[in-house]
């Protein structure tokens, strides 16, 4: 309600630093509906609900980095990193904003550049599961067990590199559990399960411990404390659950695409062609084996002659990302 | 996990069941739960948050069982949809892992979380004993029924795949 005058970054609204994430949220949002059209207007399918789920990244953020979010002080913070930290970085990052990117980027320079980016050994550590999980839920330990939250409500710097760290964290993290994008190498969902379990019960530990005990330095109310820490309980459950539903779409969609060749080989191989080639035209369909089809995707995909400005797109690196290394999930 | 997906398109008919027991297990667990939480915190608020009476490990224990029960209530519905689709599902043998579950969680969480942990009681301002008692007996009554099902369908010769 009255949260701006008790706020970190004292008596003030949305620090710098946050009108930046704002103005950032909002801009990569629009940037993505501008790439999900040129590929539309080139005939490649891309879902609609991809472009919603971005947007609602988008604007998720830009609302809770604005600060006008309900409850007391320790509530109100905890509401808002709840959506900057932990709801927000899902929806963007269920909407494959790499692929998209990497698709809708002409062949040349930049899209050479952002494949080694996304390929390289920093990027590769950064979304390693135990090491995302580290960042992003070690990160909050910091925050919530030192002086750093009581030093970080008179410092607006301080507070906005928090902020942004909780979003850079998130984000990673987010990535790491859902694998959707390509990235370096590829996790087991064993790998990913057994992290996602741990980084959720340490985030439920803390929200309990605040429950108890306030940060150091701080003095909310008891009552304020309360609602803050089951928000953080519970909200991190949500996004747990919501995570691992991500996770298990993908486990279950790449067992069907285990089993699908065999019952379609046995089933009806025309028909079955038939399906596979108009899948690859339409794009829309990843479930397809992919080896089989490669070079249909590619050359339906792109639509582009191999000669003709660049050639097929990642030519740089040896790979082509999407459809040559293992399948995908849906 | 996939590679299990990938092997056994036809499996033998004890894996199966198995398999089907074994995943309707971790879902009773899980249903148990939350019926847990959502009852006894949320509705009735018997139960509390964190009653302070709690030491670092369990703490730790009920984070890592609260994650686990979340974790596995998800996982335990996509093994059950796979164990659909692969048409391996063996409903006597889940019947009776979905019982089993129930009650092993129930137990579980009135004698070590309640009482050897004592994160929390099952209500407050009252005598506890025949709480305790109701609970843990509740938990015993769901495990019994779990184990005569079981045998109940091995019984019936292993009751290969019919779902």
């Amino acid at each position: 309600m009255t949260l701006a005058h008790v706020h970190p970054g004292p008596a003030t609204g949305p620090g710098t630093g946050q009108l930046l994430t704002i103005v950032a949220a909002l801009l990569v949002a629009v940037a993505y509906l501008l790439a999900a059209g040129r590929l539309r207007r080139r005939g490649d399918a891309w879902p609609r609900w991809r472009d919603v789920s971005f947007t609602a990244g988008g604007v998720g953020t830009a609302w809770a980095s604005g600060g006008i979010v309900p409850g007391g002080p320790f509530t109100g913070h905890m509401i808002q990193h709840l959506v900057v930290g932990m709801a927000a970085p899902l929806p963007f990052v269920v909407a494959r904003p790499l692929t998209l990117a990497l698709r809708a980027l002409r062949p040349g320079r930049a899209r050479r550049r952002l494949l080694v980016l996304a390929r390289s050994r920093p990027v590769g550590w950064l979304v390693l599961p135990p090491l995302a999980a580290l960042l992003d839920v070690g990160g909050l330990w910091l925050l919530y067990r030192t002086d750093l939250f009581a030093t970080m409500r008179h410092q607006p710097l301080l507070h906005g590199v928090v902020h942004a760290h909780m979003l850079a964290a998130g984000l990673a993290f987010t990535f790491a559990m859902c694998q959707l994008d390509p990235v370096r190498r590829r996790w087991s969902v064993a790998v990913r399960g057994a992290t996602l379990l741990a980084a959720g019960a340490a985030h439920a530990v803390l929200a309990k411990t605040l429950y108890a005990s306030p940060p150091p330095g701080t003095d909310f109310t008891p009552a304020d404390l309360h609602s803050g820490a089951q928000w953080m309980y519970y909200g991190g459950d949500v996004v747990d659950a919501a995570l691992a539903v991500v996770l298990g779409v993908g486990w279950y969609t790449a067992g069907g695409r285990a089993r699908a060749p065999r019952t379609r080989r046995g089933a009806a191989p025309t028909g079955s062609k038939q399906r596979l080639t108009s899948a690859a035209g339409a794009l829309g369909d990843r479930r397809q084996g992919a080896s089989t089809v490669t070079s249909a995707i590619c050359s339906t995909r792109w639509r582009r002659p191999p000669g003709a400005s660049g050639g097929p797109p990642f030519a740089a690196s040896s790979a082509c990302s999407p459809c040559t290394r293992r399948p995908r999930r849906r | 996990m996939s590679d299990s997906v990938r092997s056994d398109t036809a499996p033998g008919a004890g894996s199966a069941s198995r398999r089907s027991m074994a995943v309707c297990a971790v879902i009773g667990a899980a249903v148990m739960a939350s019926v847990d939480e959502i009852v006894f915190h949320q509705i009735l608020g018997w139960h509390h948050f964190y009653d302070r009476s709690t030491s670092g490990v369990g703490l730790l224990s009920d984070g890592l069982l609260h994650t686990a029960e979340l974790l596995a209530l998800v996982a335990g519905f996509f093994l059950y949809a796979d164990l659909r689709r692969r048409r391996a599902l063996a409903s006597a043998h889940a019947w009776s892992g979905f019982f089993l579950g129930l009650g092993a969680f129930q137990l579980f969480d009135g004698i070590v979380d309640h009482k050897l942990l004592r994160l929390h009681q099952i209500r407050y301002g009252v005598d506890v004993t025949p709480y305790d008692w109701a609970w843990n007996i509740a938990g015993l009554v769901l495990l019994l029924i779990g184990v005569i099902l079981a045998l109940r369908a091995a019984r019936r010769g292993g009751a290969g795949p019919a779902s």
